[in-house]
């Protein structure tokens, strides 16, 4: 609802809290040590750093700053309005153009230390840079001080400005001073403004809320107007100006015409003949306060006629109440209410949008389709039945009744047996007994339950046998049986093959044998492609050609000849066996010696020249020079 | 809602609270002991710049003690009225013997009894090569070691035009080239931004005067004709001499002083 709030603005440090608050941010977010020793780059850089954080915050601060102060010339013109007023535009602006200002010299001087840095070439250099760099970004905000002062002057003001919707509905009173305004609007609103027997009580606009037809509704008060020139007028009297001319509102002019207030009748004509031009499209009304005093009847003749002059010239009704008797101060806001309301929906029926709305609305009336009458039905019972009156001796008795009759809530008990449905109703306060006969009477309350039992298990049964618990998962045709066992068969084989391919990477600094030089019968290899299902039958029919042409038998004949004249040289097996097997040891026995290296350090191999740590933590740590101690 | 002057408001209202003046009081009296406190326990950069405005503070007051003295000091000297027959015009005129004034003359004396010809800062702190200059490899494989770069801020004149980046032996980097001086009319007590017309002498090296290199001591030649000062003949000077007060490589501006 409200629109236009300032109280969010936040507050403006004064310009050395400003310092303050920016400084100390740069010490506690970027680093703070630096050694001379360091790489020149790195001095350069923390440095920079430095300054550009200092800007960063700076240009934070600022920015912020101007985004939340509000702009003269994008708010309502009644703020903007009542901002010249009290602040002067001027002012303000310079204000704010200024510390605009100040945020781009900033920027700049940061800009042009930045590239300065950028030559230094010690750390005292860049030291001094960053110093002179800070510096002048303070002077150029101090030099704000003014300013910020002025704004957060403003702030303050601001947030405390009564919080007025421009475009809802308002009542806005208005008048010479001490004619009893905030009176009026005490007895209205929960406002609660000062009221006092002497002129310029209220000093400022003041907004109250009430209700009227389920609606909200402000009711403006303001500060007394003088019969003067505009030029004359001082602030608190333009305030009051300001709200007139730019809400659009119910006006109502008060006036006091038994002279308590100072001023005289014919002045508060004059007034009214002056400031009309601001009541111009916007519904008016002359109240006049104080009847318990002087009412219109008294005044002279030619005040009346001058009053009447007004109210039949320009259409203005004049309402008449009292604030310290009550008489007329809700007919005074019923009236003025109405009227507004009138007004604002006349003005809107006019406007464009309206025909946007009354598209969207339609009114059904069905036509009779043929002469039947279609007449609500009420049920029998209902017709003769006397309405009921709670006055009426001869009522009907209610459940509430019997309580207030037997004691009231919480001593009386209510009596459900009343309600029982039994075939003899003089049955329904007799006890049931849990035991009769020996026997438990909750047996019997159903006669018939084994039978139920019996059905039900039945029943169950029958469900049984026709399969109606399986479910739907178990039922899968062949088909799909078998994709199911291929697909898992096929999940199995990838998890390992992977399981071989990691085993094999644990070989990593091992020497690999060439795939060349790795044999593999056929087999093997058919057996192999038999799993992943390819036909391997064209490999063995290769093999068989070659090895069928290399056959000697299909060579020339007199080669067998000489192979057969020749002697043959025979090995006894046994000694070769033996040679072999004492080979072998020996092979594995080096093999192992070997190993033993590499086994002691960890090793994969004999490649493998890993260093794991190259100098441990606790081989180094300690001051312990050599024998100093056995053990290390 | 709470709007205009609603805490005023309430307090005319309600009034405060009833040990409110007391408080207040109580409060004031406890601020020396909490200052006390504070200033013995702070430490740090807080103490650091507490005790610089302590300090700050302190000059502040003795300089007005020492102030209402010297006011009151004009009334003691109630002698100092001439004897015998005065004008009428003089009659009701006390001796102008203010010891303030007196503090001013004789400062201005010695000032001028300094000497006109001296420079304000007659010594400057050497600058090695080193210092000056860093030496920039060229050559496609870096080995040779004949070009320099100023490290220091210079001014370059308006004119200048570059020679082949080749052959360049002395680089004066854009970044550090100055065109404005900020300089102080030492009489005047007044600081303006003057732009620098040319390095008159660096007391460093000739060769840094012909660089235009601007370290604390050059002497350089500022336009003054923003200033309007008029020579004994009536002439409007524009060029006039003036010395660098600071290290424009440390503070990154120049700081002057007019030589009058
Ligand atoms: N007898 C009588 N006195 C009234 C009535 N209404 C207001 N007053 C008195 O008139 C005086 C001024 O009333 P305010 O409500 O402060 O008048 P105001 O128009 O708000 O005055 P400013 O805020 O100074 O412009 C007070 O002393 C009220 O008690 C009324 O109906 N009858
Ligand atoms: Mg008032």
């Amino acid at each position: 609802m409200a629109l236009y709030n300032f109280k969010k603005i936040q507050p403006v440090p004064s310009a050395s809290d400003f310092l303050d608050i920016v400084l100390s941010k740069t010490q506690r977010k970027t680093p703070t040590v630096i050694h001379k020793q360091y790489k020149i780059g790195r001095i350069r850089q923390f440095y920079m750093r430095k300054v550009k954080f200092t800007q960063d915050s700076f240009e934070d601060k600022l920015k912020a700053m101007l985004e939340e102060f509000p702009k003269i010339d994008d708010i309502h013109p009644f703020y903007a309005d009542l901002m010249n007023v009290l602040y002067d535009k001027d002012h303000y602006k310079l204000a704010l153009s200024q510390i605009n200002k100040a945020r781009s010299l900033i920027e700049e001087v940061a800009k042009e230390y930045v590239r300065l840095l950028k030559f230094g070439d010690s750390l005292y250099r860049c030291k001094q840079l960053k110093r002179s760099a800070l510096g002048r970004m303070a002077t150029i905000m101090k030099r704000q001080k003014n300013s910020l002062g002025y704004l957060e002057e403003v702030r303050q003001h601001l947030a405390r400005l009564p919080s007025i919707d421009p475009n809802t509905r308002t009542l806005l009173i208005c008048g010479y001073p001490n004619v009893g305004k905030s009176s009026f609007m005490n007895k209205i609103t929960r406002a609660n403004v000062d009221v006092q027997p002497y002129a310029f009580t209220t000093k400022s606009l003041f907004v109250g809320h009430m209700d009227y037809k389920y609606l909200r509704w402000q009711v403006i008060d303001t500060p007394g107007i003088l019969d003067r020139p505009l030029e004359q007028m001082n602030t608190i009297e333009m305030q009051s100006v300001t709200a007139l001319a730019h809400l659009r509102t119910c006006v109502l002019y008060f006036m006091d015409l038994s002279g308590q207030c100072g001023y005289s009748v014919a002045d508060q004509i004059q007034l009214y003949h002056n400031i009309k031009p601001l009541f111009a499209n916007k519904p008016t009304f002359i109240v006049i306060n104080k009847i318990d005093i002087a009412r219109s009847e008294d005044l002279s003749e030619e005040e009346q006629v001058k009053l009447r002059e007004i109210s039949e010239k320009e259409n203005v009704q004049i309402l008449q109440l009292s604030c310290q008797t009550d008489e007329g101060v809700i007919d005074v806001k019923n009236t003025a209410c109405d009227k507004l309301l009138a007004a604002r929906v006349e003005v809107k029926m006019k406007s464009q949008k309206i025909n946007d709305v009354i598209n969207r609305i339609h009114l059904s009336e069905p036509q009779p389709r043929d002469d039947i009458p279609r007449l609500p039905f009420i049920p029998e019972a209902a017709i003769g039945r006397q309405p009921y009156d709670k006055t009426d001796p001869k009522r009907r008795k209610l459940e509430r009744d019997i309580e207030e009759e037997n004691g009231g809530p919480g001593v009386y008990n209510v009596d459900h047996q009343k309600l029982y449905i039994l075939q003899n109703d003089e049955w329904k306060y007799d006890a049931i007994p849990e035991i009769m006969d020996g026997k438990n009477v909750a047996d019997f309350i159903d006669p018939d339950i084994a039978e139920k039992l019996e059905a039900l298990e039945r029943e169950e049964d029958k469900l049984e046998a026709e399969g109606f618990y399986e479910s739907d998962e178990e039922i899968m045709d062949s088909e799909e049986e078998e994709f199911k066992r291929a697909a898992d068969e096929a999940r199995e084989k990838k998890k390992l093959i992977v399981q071989a391919h990691r085993t094999n990477k644990m070989m990593k600094n091992r020497p690999v044998m060439p795939r060349t030089a790795t044999t593999k019968s056929l087999e093997e290899i058919e057996r192999k492609l038999g799993e992943f299902g390819i036909d391997a039958s064209a490999i063995r029919t290769r093999s068989q050609t070659r090895s069928r042409k290399r056959k000697f038998d299909e060579s020339v004949g007199d080669a067998i000849v000489r192979e057969e004249s020749r002697a043959r040289s025979v090995t006894p097996v046994n000694i070769e066996d033996r040679k072999i097997a004492k080979m072998k040891k020996r092979s594995e026995k080096i093999h192992k010696t070997a190993q033993r290296q590499a086994n002691l350090y960890a090793r994969a191999g004999e490649s493998d020249r890993k260093i794991l740590m190259k100098k441990p933590k606790h081989l180094y740590s300690n001051k312990s020079t050599v024998g100093k101690r056995d053990r290390r | 809602m709470p709007q205009n002057e609603y805490i005023e408001e309430s307090i005319r209202r309600h009034g405060r609270r009833l040990d409110y003046e007391e408080r207040k009081r109580k409060r004031a009296a406890r601020e020396a002991h909490s200052a006390a406190t504070f200033a013995k326990t702070v430490h740090g950069l807080r103490a650091k710049l507490y005790n610089k405005k302590r300090h700050a503070e302190k000059i502040q007051m003795k300089k007005t003690i020492k102030q209402h003295e010297e006011k009151q000091a004009t009334k003691k000297d109630a002698e100092a009225v001439p004897e015998g027959a005065v004008p009428t015009y003089l009659l009701d005129r006390e001796g102008q013997q203010r010891a303030k004034i007196l503090s001013n003359m004789i400062k201005q004396k010695r000032k001028e009894k300094a000497g006109k010809w001296t420079v304000p800062l007659p010594k400057v702190r050497g600058i090695t090569e080193d210092e000056m200059f860093k030496v920039i490899k060229t050559g496609k494989h870096k080995t040779k070691q004949w070009k320099r770069m100023i490290t220091k801020p210079t001014f370059v004149g308006e004119g200048f035009t570059r020679k082949p980046p080749k052959y360049e032996r002395f680089i004066r980097p854009m970044a550090l080239r100055y065109k404005k001086a900020n300089v102080t009319h030492p009489e005047l007590k007044a600081t303006f931004c003057l732009p620098i017309i040319s390095v008159k002498k660096n007391p460093q090296s000739p060769l840094y005067t012909s660089l235009g290199v601007l370290t604390k001591g050059t002497v350089v030649e500022v336009n003054v004709s923003e200033l309007g000062l008029v020579t004994t003949s009536g002439k409007v000077v524009w060029g006039k001499y003036a010395q660098i007060t600071n290290n424009p490589e440390n503070d990154g501006c120049i700081n002057a002083v007019l030589l009058v």
